[in-house]
């Protein structure tokens, strides 16, 4: 139990500076950044404390805006999905079956791919609405929010195979 | 405190949500210029839709007293307008005041009737008020009567819908006199008689009180030329008249005083005996 603790609380750390130093920087197609932080709320264990889900959300939202001077838009997207995050789960994986204890484990793809899909569009969504606040700007939104979403996905699926061969 | 602290407990994730999500936003403006400036746009929206509602419940509550305000604010206007319509009659000395020897007073209609061919007008102020018989009664667009008899508080008027009452009038910028008569049907159908047939009337002339009564002063808009018959036999002209305002509608109404009625009054008699 210890270990795994301890193993959450560095890739917590590692992910943050990995997001904030490599991945910032990567801008595709000149501005497309991946979000890679997003790996940390999806592979956070289900069975645990709901409450202190959503606070490890807010700081983990704060600390990477803090570091990539974003005002607050990560805090808030990520804080609101982390709060999501029962309802999503419910929604990708049926009302009635058995909740997986991790994302990482659990063998059923198609509903773990669902999970992914509405988490991270639903932080994207949230981040660009806030980046750019502002109704004008609503296509430059969806335009943007569908680009990223693309390649956080590919990179938090490739990233959680990893996870799994461990 | 132990129910209030279950639902606490119970809805604690969404509580510790909301907590978190308006420190983030404090954050958030605080970081970034745009968005506190998008955020006080907002506020701003808030605001201003929530003052506005309540300025609106607070200008209702206070419409009596507004009401009461741009009444006496329309009684100076009142005495003011009549009074620029005398540089016609008077045109030296305007501001003279043996000029224009009229006072305004405002008043409330409490019964008006208009069904009988004869009909009077109760208003709500008498002799204490100074209210005196024979004073003319006039409305914002047109006159309503003559005080007929007073008590201390209370005042009878002959309406202009009365079969008796002859009014002197002109036509707006011609000299030509006559007397406006109510037909006796609708409240706004009238009549002007002893117009002679040699001066030049045209439809829709205004007609406004002519001056020569000592009740009105020149120039209160009446109404306006409908209908015009030249009838040849008897050398005057037959004119239907409509008024601006229906005088069966009316809920106030001013007093107007002429200060030099007993003078000319008491040559009026001499010329009689």
């Amino acid at each position: 139990m210890n270990s795994q603790i301890l193993k959450m609380m560095g890739s917590f750390v590692l992910l943050i500076l990995a997001q904030v130093l490599l991945f910032n920087q990567i801008n595709i197609f000149g501005s497309v950044n991946p979000m890679l932080y997003l790996f940390f709320l999806v592979m956070y264990p289900f069975d645990q404390n709901q409450t202190f889900y959503i606070f490890i959300g807010f700081v983990l939202g704060f600390f990477i805006d803090f570091l990539s001077q974003t005002g607050g838009a990560h805090t808030i997207a990520s804080l609101s999905v982390s709060y999501l995050r029962p309802i999503i789960m419910k929604y990708s994986f049926g009302l009635t079956s058995e909740l997986p204890k991790s994302i990482l484990t659990d063998p059923r793809k198609t509903n773990n791919f669902l999970f992914l899909l509405i988490f991270i569009s639903i932080h994207h969504l949230i981040y660009f609405a806030i980046a750019y606040f502002s109704a004008d700007a609503f296509l430059l939104i969806i335009k943007n929010s569908l680009l990223t979403m693309i390649f956080s996905l590919i990179l938090i699926l490739l990233i959680s195979s990893l996870y799994r061969v461990k | 405190m132990q129910r209030i602290l279950n639902v606490f407990v119970k809805y604690r994730n969404s509580i510790l949500y909301l907590f978190l999500l308006v420190f983030s936003l404090i954050f958030l403006k605080a970081n970034s210029n745009f968005h506190q400036l998008k955020l006080e746009k907002i506020s701003l929206f808030f605001s201003s839709s929530i003052y506005s509602f309540s300025n609106s419940i607070n200008r209702y509550f206070h419409l009596e007293k507004e009401n009461q305000r741009l009444l006496k604010e329309n009684e100076v206007l009142k005495s003011i307008q009549i009074k620029s319509n005398t540089p016609f009659l008077y045109s030296e000395g305007y501001n003279n005041k043996t000029n224009f020897p009229f006072d305004v007073q405002k008043v409330n209609i409490i019964k008006n009737s208009f069904q009988s061919q004869y009909n009077y007008i109760i208003i709500d102020k008498g002799a204490a008020s100074g209210i005196k018989i024979e004073m003319g009664v006039i409305s914002n667009n047109g006159i309503i009567g003559l005080v007929q008899a007073v008590t201390d508080n209370y005042a009878s008027v002959i309406s202009i819908l009365n079969q008796d009452m002859k009014i002197n009038v002109r036509f707006k910028n011609r000299t030509t006199f006559g007397s406006l008569i109510w037909k006796g049907k609708m409240p706004k159908k009238f009549s002007v008689e002893d117009v002679v047939s040699t001066s030049s009337i045209k439809k829709g002339d205004t007609i406004v009180t002519g001056g020569m009564s000592s009740y009105f002063p020149y120039g209160i808009p009446l109404g306006v030329v409908t209908n015009l018959e030249n009838n040849i036999q008897n050398g005057y002209y037959k004119i239907d008249a409509e008024l601006f305002e229906n005088p069966a509608e009316l809920y106030k109404a001013y007093v107007i005083e002429n200060r030099d009625f007993k003078e000319i009054n008491s040559l009026m008699k001499n010329i009689k005996q």
